[in-house]
């Protein structure tokens, strides 16, 4: 089933093009790895896929006005003054919050859910936005930088959620300079400025 | 909305120094400016009241402070609009939370103190919804200052926020004397509460698309 398309999507910062006529499209159950150097623009090109940046030319065709997509930035959107099980009790409610305690057992933050966010390492931290993430039920997750500040068994094990995520018919698409160890399509935006 | 406005009651009551800083500052103020002047040189039951409406605004811009800034740099405000599209409910459950955590107790203090002033204690009613409303309309006004200061400067908020409270404290000003000379209080209070409501359904508005901006 498609999810959506991007049709010749341009995108320009002071007159200086960061893609040109970009054109793709993501059906449920398939991966995208949007790869490129700093600056050539792959946040910007997830932001514009959100609708929370507005390119200079093209469009983005959603096929499901109910589309959900779960969304991890470059910011976490977790509460530092909380706790990660109150993070967790602001964002799910009734059995989605179950699930998404089960999600910080498979994370292996158990022992620390009942300890103030911010006194997380940064990389547990990162763990707790991607369980805000994973537990969502969504049909798309796009996902920038998921891999940065995980340890090596971490990033595996992302993996393995991130491929069992797309065997159960979800969308995919994700920045990351690591090459993500998951069957998925790959957009080069090329070096700064290409 | 109910599921914005419990979010928001849980992540303020969390934050101690958000909603009990507001709280001290005015009890300072209203403590600290009668024992700061000689008071046997004054009548101070004429101007206590002024005290009171000058420790309002001043809480009321301390309460509002970081009020969206928060959501914005940890990227909640990113995700809130992924989910709703735009930031209406989110402003309007924000402003009312902080008025019904911050504002009516302020509200509460300032009417406890205007005792002080003489006045007598079946106006304490009067005085403590005048002061509600107060806290409404001041509390919109400061939301959208914040709103416009997240990352342009906090000095954009100050500018275009405090020259629209100065209505509010002429109106203020005004309803206090209704209830001191027992005239008009009636017809000052049914304006402030159509203000109130015409700033708490518009302001809102006007945040959630500067919040829009912000995150573009």
């Amino acid at each position: 089933m498609k999810l959506f398309s991007v049709q010749n999507i341009t995108y320009s910062i002071n007159e200086n093009k960061l893609f040109h006529n970009l054109s793709f499209e993501i059906n449920s159950g398939e991966g995208l790895h949007i790869k490129g150097g700093n600056g050539s623009g792959k946040s910007t090109l997830l932001r514009i896929i959100l609708g929370i940046t507005s390119p200079s030319k093209g469009l983005i065709q959603s096929y499901d006005q109910d589309l959900k997509i779960s969304y991890l930035g470059h910011k976490n959107a977790i509460k530092n003054y909380l706790t990660p099980i109150e993070n967790l009790e602001l964002l799910f409610s009734g059995d989605d919050l179950n699930v998404a305690f089960e999600w910080l057992n498979k994370f292996g933050l158990s022992h620390v859910q009942d300890e103030l966010t911010a006194s997380l390492s940064f990389g547990q931290q990162k763990k707790l936005a991607l369980i805000r993430v994973l537990a969502q039920s969504s049909d798309l997750l796009i996902l920038d930088e998921p891999f940065v500040g995980l340890d090596q068994a971490t990033a595996d094990q992302l993996n393995s959620f991130l491929a069992q995520k797309i065997s159960q018919n979800a969308g995919l698409i994700l920045t990351s300079h690591i090459t993500p160890m998951i069957d998925c399509a790959v957009l080069d935006l090329g070096a700064k400025n290409a | 909305m109910l599921s914005f406005i419990k979010a928001e009651s849980f992540k303020l009551s969390k934050k101690l120094k958000s909603w009990l800083g507001p709280l001290l500052v005015m009890v300072l103020v209203l403590i600290a400016f009668p024992l700061s002047i000689d008071i046997s040189q004054y009548d101070l039951d004429k101007f206590y009241f002024s005290i009171i409406i000058v420790s309002l605004l001043m809480t009321a811009f301390v309460a509002t402070e970081g009020m969206f800034e928060e959501d914005f740099e940890d990227g909640s405000l990113e995700q809130e609009f992924l989910k709703e599209k735009d930031f209406y409910k989110l402003v309007i459950s924000k402003i009312f939370v902080y008025v019904c955590l911050i504002g009516i107790p302020i509200a509460f203090i300032g009417a406890l103190f205007s005792f002080a002033n003489g006045v007598a204690v079946d106006s304490f009613g009067k005085v403590f919804l005048l002061l509600i409303l107060s806290n409404l309309l001041l509390f919109n006004l400061f939301a959208f200052g914040n709103a416009l200061s997240i990352n342009k400067g906090a000095m954009l908020g100050v500018l275009s926020s405090l020259p629209l409270a100065l209505p509010v404290i002429i109106l203020l000003g005004r309803a206090i004397r209704s209830i001191q000379y027992e005239d008009g209080f009636f017809a000052v209070t049914t304006l402030m509460v159509g203000i109130g409501l015409m700033v708490s359904a518009i302001m809102p508005l006007i945040i959630s698309v500067a919040l829009k901006t912000h995150i573009d």
